[in-house]
């Protein structure tokens, strides 16, 4: 097997399934046209992993932005008690409107629990871990297009910016076709790293933004991204659109360096060994980084000795030397 | 007069292969260079016009003058030149004159010098050898001698190593180099040469006799600052590199330093002196750049360079330096105690010059790979945070400078911050 085949078989592996892609856009679309039509609400938008088409599988949830008319309601936006009363207000929206027992428009919410920016509302039993949700924000269009959206912790309002994300992801995409895609391994290959506690998926994203190129093939983009993210990684990982601050303050920074470095030096192996011609060497090696879904060439699968640093036979130096 | 080689502007080329069958010369001669080179070209008897080299002071702007004619030609002929040249030998000039097909001028009792231009070469069978499009001959009554040629090349500088050397992203980049001494001196040659493509030059100093012994630069910018001397001459022999002179002391005028901080990608620091070194990893920790520190230790025995990291896991230079002392592997000079700029700045002058250099340039390399590093750059990791290097080593020094040979490197990893450290302490 050839290392494109290779890298496409693997991708979809780590591609959400197509057919619950679309059941998440349709539930995501059910929740635009129910809350769209208020007479309050000016607009309603995507802004997840699912939006910038980033998102793992299996997917579990879905972000919608609701952008509600500030002269209906002209206490929101200020500190104290407004920020609660918006999360009540859209929670209170989404159980008239969408209610699994008496939604006007659609039954599908079991529950809207109002949380700090947004109202999580499980599709599902909520106490199944891998319960469907759609998280609802309220939210306050600005005079600069950025939004301002409730936190209930600071009894105040903060400013977001989830479309510069979009817009940046989707910029990355036209240069380089493999950009969702390779963000999607990366989110994937995350999932398997040694830390303590988890890695948000949009640490990932942001670090791929980052560090990973929007040139050259995907092996060799991928030895860039876990170079360069080795280094990133070390220094604080905040929203990109420089709104709020640091995404993961408890990110275990030195076991996710310690595992880009490895990887680093996985991905140089691998791409030493596919520029020597040594394909099936190559592929041993992408298979250590990224698991059994990474589709190894089968009869060395077995090997006991599949250590792949002793896979990549020595190399003479050419004696040509330049002055 | 006579001259072994031809020069030929890369303007001259191009009139020459535009201008029909042939044409005119006029060319400087240098006799003690043995140089000539073409100044203008004409097509046939019309207009000469203006083709020089550059720069304008080349030795042959001072040189006698000559004349000679250009010819276009079948492939055939270069390649026959190609053959005879490896004999030392030449061509009858009944033998070069049937390869003109129109022009050609038969020498008198003086030669001539001409130029051969064949564009066929390019295409079969010739395209297979190495045959040069033109050529420079030596042509008298009794024969014509081919004498070796320099065309300009089309394209010149940092943009021939793409992509095997990532031209762009260092052309990009800034490093601020603090301390233009012997090692930032010979650091700053290293950085241009390496295609960084923004240098801040930071040293209040001027250059004295006393330095020249070991500065990169000539005895010519003697009273003047390091840092316009440095930059004058880099800006005449790596122009792809824009400087900024700044006659600032990092200890005295940390204010200034701080803003250019700013819009500096890596800090070279090459200064002399415990206080400089204490305040370049201060600013530029607080500022949250990486530093390479270079400088030569215990006399000039071993060479020393530290990279310093802005992360929670790694200390400042002081935490390095205590870490080390703590170890048995290094006294703290006292002076460390003292406050910024109360220490004694310069030691006497123990190492030598060559020495001094390979630090300089093992420090710009350990800065080049700390921009490309985090440009993605795998083949640009470094084996560790600290190296030290045996210049002049004696036997008996402690870990890790226990090096026995002159030139061994040893490279160590980064250490923690130490409780307490005002720098790494978060502000
Ligand atoms: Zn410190």
């Amino acid at each position: 097997m050839g290392l494109v085949k290779a890298f496409d078989d693997y991708q979809d592996s780590v591609n959400a399934d197509i057919e619950q892609v679309r059941l998440a856009r349709a539930r995501r679309d059910v929740f635009k046209k129910a809350l769209g039509a208020e007479d309050d609400v000016e607009e309603v938008f995507g802004s997840g992993s699912l939006a910038r088409s980033t998102q793992l599988a299996p997917i579990h949830d879905v972000d919608l932005v609701v952008v509600f008319d500030a002269d209906a309601h002209p206490t929101w936006g200020t500190a104290g008690d407004a920020a609660q009363e918006a999360l009540s207000h859209l929670g209170g929206k989404v159980h008239v409107l969408l209610g699994a027992t008496h939604g006007t428009v659609d039954q599908l919410v079991r529950l809207a629990d109002p949380r700090n920016h947004a109202v999580k509302c499980f599709l599902d039993d909520p106490e199944d871990p891998d319960a469907f949700t759609v998280d609802a924000m309220p939210a306050l269009r600005q005079p600069d297009n950025t939004l301002l959206i409730p936190e209930v912790t600071s009894r105040d309002w903060v400013s977001a910016d989830p479309e510069y994300l979009i817009n940046e992801v989707a910029k990355r995409q036209v240069k380089w076709p493999y950009f969702r895609p390779m963000v999607r391994v990366l989110k994937n290959w995350r999932l398997g790293v040694p830390v303590e506690g988890k890695i948000k998926s949009l640490v990932m994203e942001i670090l791929a933004l980052d560090c990973l190129p929007t040139a050259g093939s995907r092996p060799e983009a991928l030895r860039a991204f876990f170079s360069a993210a080795a280094v990133r990684v070390n220094e604080p990982i905040t929203d990109p659109a420089d709104l709020c601050g640091e995404i993961q303050p408890d990110l275990d920074r030195v076991g996710l360096r310690d595992a880009l470095n490895e990887a680093s030096e996985l991905a140089t192996q691998a791409c030493a060994a596919a520029a020597n011609g040594a394909t099936d060497d190559a592929l041993q090696v992408w298979a250590q980084l990224f698991g059994t879904d990474f589709p190894a060439p089968a009869k060395k699968q077995t090997s006991p000795s599949v250590a792949a640093p002793a896979l990549i036979t020595s190399r003479p130096v050419k004696d040509a030397p330049q002055g | 007069m006579t001259a072994d080689m031809i020069l030929i502007s890369q303007e001259a080329a191009q009139l020459i292969k535009t201008s029909g069958l042939w044409g005119h010369l006029s060319l400087r001669i240098s006799e003690p260079d043995a140089l000539a080179g073409v100044i203008s070209v004409s097509e046939q008897q019309k207009v000469m016009r203006p083709a020089a080299l550059e720069p304008r002071n080349h030795v042959l702007r001072c040189a006698g003058t000559g004349s000679g004619v250009w010819y276009r030609v079948g492939p055939e002929l270069h390649g026959a030149a190609l053959l005879v040249s490896v004999r030392s030998s030449g061509l009858t000039l009944e033998g070069f004159r049937g390869h003109v097909p129109s022009g050609f001028k038969t020498p008198g009792a003086m030669a001539y010098y001409a130029l051969t231009y064949a564009p066929g070469v390019h295409d079969p069978p010739y395209n297979e050898g190495q045959i040069p499009e033109l050529m420079a001959w030596h042509v008298s009554a009794d024969g014509a001698w081919p004498i070796s040629t320099q065309v300009e090349p089309q394209t010149l500088g940092l943009s021939q190593f793409a992509p095997s050397w990532p031209v762009a992203e260092l052309s990009e980049s800034t490093v601020m180099l603090v301390g233009g001494g012997s090692i930032g001196g010979a650091a700053a040659h290293a950085l241009a040469l390496y295609g960084v493509g923004n240098l801040l030059l930071v040293d209040p100093d001027r250059l004295g006799w006393h330095n020249l012994v070991r500065h990169v630069t000539s005895s010519r910018h003697v009273g003047r600052y390091k840092v316009d001397a440095l930059a004058d001459e880099l800006a005449q022999i790596r122009s792809e590199t824009r400087t900024e002179a700044l006659r600032l002391d990092v200890v005295v005028d940390a204010d200034r330093i701080r803003p250019l901080l700013r819009r500096t990608h890596v800090v070279l620091c090459a200064a002399d002196g415990i206080a400089p070194r204490r305040v370049v990893s201060h600013l530029a920790r607080r500022a949250g750049i990486d530093t390479v520190l270079a400088c030569v230790l215990q006399d000039g025995a071993f060479g020393e360079i530290l990279r310093l990291r802005p992360w929670a896991d790694r200390g400042c230079l002081v935490c390095e330096r205590e870490t080390l002392a703590t170890a048995g592997g290094m006294d703290i000079e006292p002076s460390l105690d003292a406050g910024y700029g109360t220490g004694t700045r310069h030691r006497p002058m123990t190492a030598v010059g060559g020495d001094l250099h390979l630090v300089g340039q093992l420090a710009a390399k350990v800065a080049v790979a700390t921009v490309l590093e985090r440009r993605g750059q795998a083949d640009q990791r470094l084996p560790g945070e600290h190296t030290v290097w045996a210049l002049r080593p004696q036997p008996g020094a402690a870990p890790p400078f226990d090096l026995s040979r002159s030139g061994e490197l040893r490279w160590s990893p980064a250490h923690p911050p130490r409780p307490g450290c005002p720098t790494c302490q978060a502000p």
